[in-house]
């Protein structure tokens, strides 16, 4: 019979129309990020940074602008850690060359901007322990 | 008798049903087709030349912007190559991993398909059911690799990191709902007398047109050829695992429809079997800090969600490779638009671009 198909297909939106929601109110409710979601500001610990760029270098599209100074025991000092998010590929390549794991991704996902120049972030202006918090980038 | 001519009908690049942003120049003659000439270009991003200028590892992320709704594959494909040429062992836990990421990529981009099929047929409801179980397969990824697009996780020498338990057993319980749903989308759409109806007969594809326009994936199987690269090539640890090749008997919309939906329960096959037996050890290989393979050149391919997907390059021995090429299936099976749509309805146009699933973010490059 023409038009059985099209009451099967409704009897399970129908079904569904009482069913359990599978939505949820954003932004009233927002989803926990997972423990390796990468996305967000980049927190730059500066306690635990050495100034080896490793991270700028192994950057694929130079969305890291960094400004290092050598004292006069020989020793680096980042004195500027931009993250240009416009730029940035998230592709977590920093945070896995950083030999003292200084790196890590806040869990803020809304990041979207109206300005050009507010995509550029200064990973080290927050240095409060819970900005730079001890979530372990992923092995 | 009245005199007419033909006229051009620009479709896209900015219609809904061109899946991104591709421009169908059709010649009509009333409401007939007479040629469909698709014009690319305008997702054209140079990832090959990116690619020539960035080193390996620093490549790798860049597939993922190719064919985005399966990022996993297209990882796969670039990794496996570097590897051949760098004659990198990649360890076995690291390959089981591959191909369960991979596949559950590929019932992803299945979903997508379905949906976007449905949708573009003027179904919208079904459209929501395919995106609303694709988005369990998405919260797995994000929760192995922390993305849920972009994944960057197939990496040189095996995988970005090893799996957790709780990722093992989402994966099982994903895996119980498949039949469910897929009985859903029975219900809904392939029972539908509307569905039916615009894709039954509709755009038929021989196997000998399919081969002459080099088509590959579920567009030449649903004409009734079983080729399936993890078949007849047996690359990665697929040899071990179980799993038929569905193929379809006119190569019409219904059948490229059919196959796709029957690959999805193959494709959960695999990854229970992968899954099962999941080996201990290493998830990445030992490969030196900075990567310079030894001069030369290799063209290996994979079975992408899409096709067979080949990745060439050349290289000078240096931490750049000096030329990469990339085949792309979902370019190459556009060539078949045209046989597929002459002589239809502007409607069935629609349909008939659907359903050889093309990405633009593939098709441009």
């Amino acid at each position: 019979m023409f038009g059985k198909g099209l009451i099967t297909g409704m009897r399970v939106t129908w079904k569904h129309f009482w069913g359990k929601k599978v939505t949820f109110c954003y932004p009233e409710e927002k989803l926990p990020m997972t423990e390796r979601f990468r996305g967000g500001h980049l927190a730059l610990n500066a306690t635990k940074c050495i100034g080896c760029k490793l991270c700028s270098l192994n950057c694929p599209n130079r969305a890291l602008e960094l400004t290092v100074t050598v004292d006069e025991n020989k020793k680096r000092h980042m004195q500027q850690y931009l993250h240009i998010m416009g730029r940035c590929l998230y592709c977590n390549l920093c945070v896995e060359s950083c030999p003292t794991q200084a790196l890590s991704w806040d869990k803020e996902y809304a990041i979207s901007s109206w300005y050009k120049e507010d995509m550029v972030h200064d990973s080290m202006s927050d240095q409060t322990s819970a900005a730079v918090s001890e979530v372990k980038p992923h092995e | 008798m009245p005199k007419t001519e033909t006229f051009i009908l620009n479709m896209g690049p900015q219609h809904p049903s061109t899946h991104g942003v591709l421009q169908v120049q059709l010649e009509l003659d009333g409401e007939n087709i007479v040629h469909a000439k698709p014009i690319m270009g305008y997702l054209h991003r140079g990832i090959e030349k990116l690619l020539e200028s960035r080193t390996y590892v620093q490549g790798v992320p860049y597939t993922d912007r190719l064919d985005y709704v399966s990022s996993m594959n297209n990882n796969f494909g670039f990794c496996r190559v570097v590897e051949e040429l760098a004659g990198i062992e990649v360890p076995r836990r690291a390959e089981y991993i591959r191909v369960i990421m991979a596949e559950f990529n590929r019932i992803a981009s299945h979903l997508i398909f379905i949906g976007t099929l449905a949708i573009d047929l003027g179904a919208s409801t079904g459209m929501l059911y395919t995106f609303r179980d694709r988005e369990d397969i998405l919260d797995l990824f994000n929760l192995v690799c922390g993305a849920r697009m972009t994944f960057h996780y197939i990496r040189i020498g095996g995988v970005a990191a090893d799996v957790q338990p709780e990722f093992v057993a989402q994966a099982y319980a994903f895996l119980d709902k498949v039949p469910h749903f897929m009985e859903e989308y029975n219900q809904i759409l392939s029972g539908n007398e509307i569905f039916t109806r615009r894709l039954k007969g509709v755009s038929q594809l021989s196997v000998e047109e399919s081969l002459a326009y080099n088509m590959t994936g579920p567009n030449i199987r649903a004409a009734g050829l079983p080729y399936d690269l993890r078949k007849v090539d047996g690359y990665s640890v697929y040899p071990e695992f179980s799993f038929a090749v569905p193929v379809g008997k006119k190569g019409d919309n219904w059948d490229r429809y059919q196959v796709r939906f029957r690959e999805i329960f193959e494709s959960a096959k695999i990854i229970r079997q992968a899954l099962d037996g999941l080996p201990e050890g290493e998830f990445m290989a030992k490969i030196p800090k900075v990567l310079r393979p030894p001069k030369g050149e290799v063209y290996s391919r994979t079975e992408s969600t899409r096709g067979e997907l080949g990745f060439y390059i050349v290289s000078d021995g240096s931490t750049k490779p000096y030329r990469v090429h990339i085949r792309r299936p979902s370019f190459v099976n556009m060539q078949g638009l045209d046989a597929m749509c002459r002589g239809m309805l502007i409607g069935d146009s629609v349909a008939a671009f659907s359903s050889i699933d093309p990405l633009m973010g593939e098709v441009d490059c």
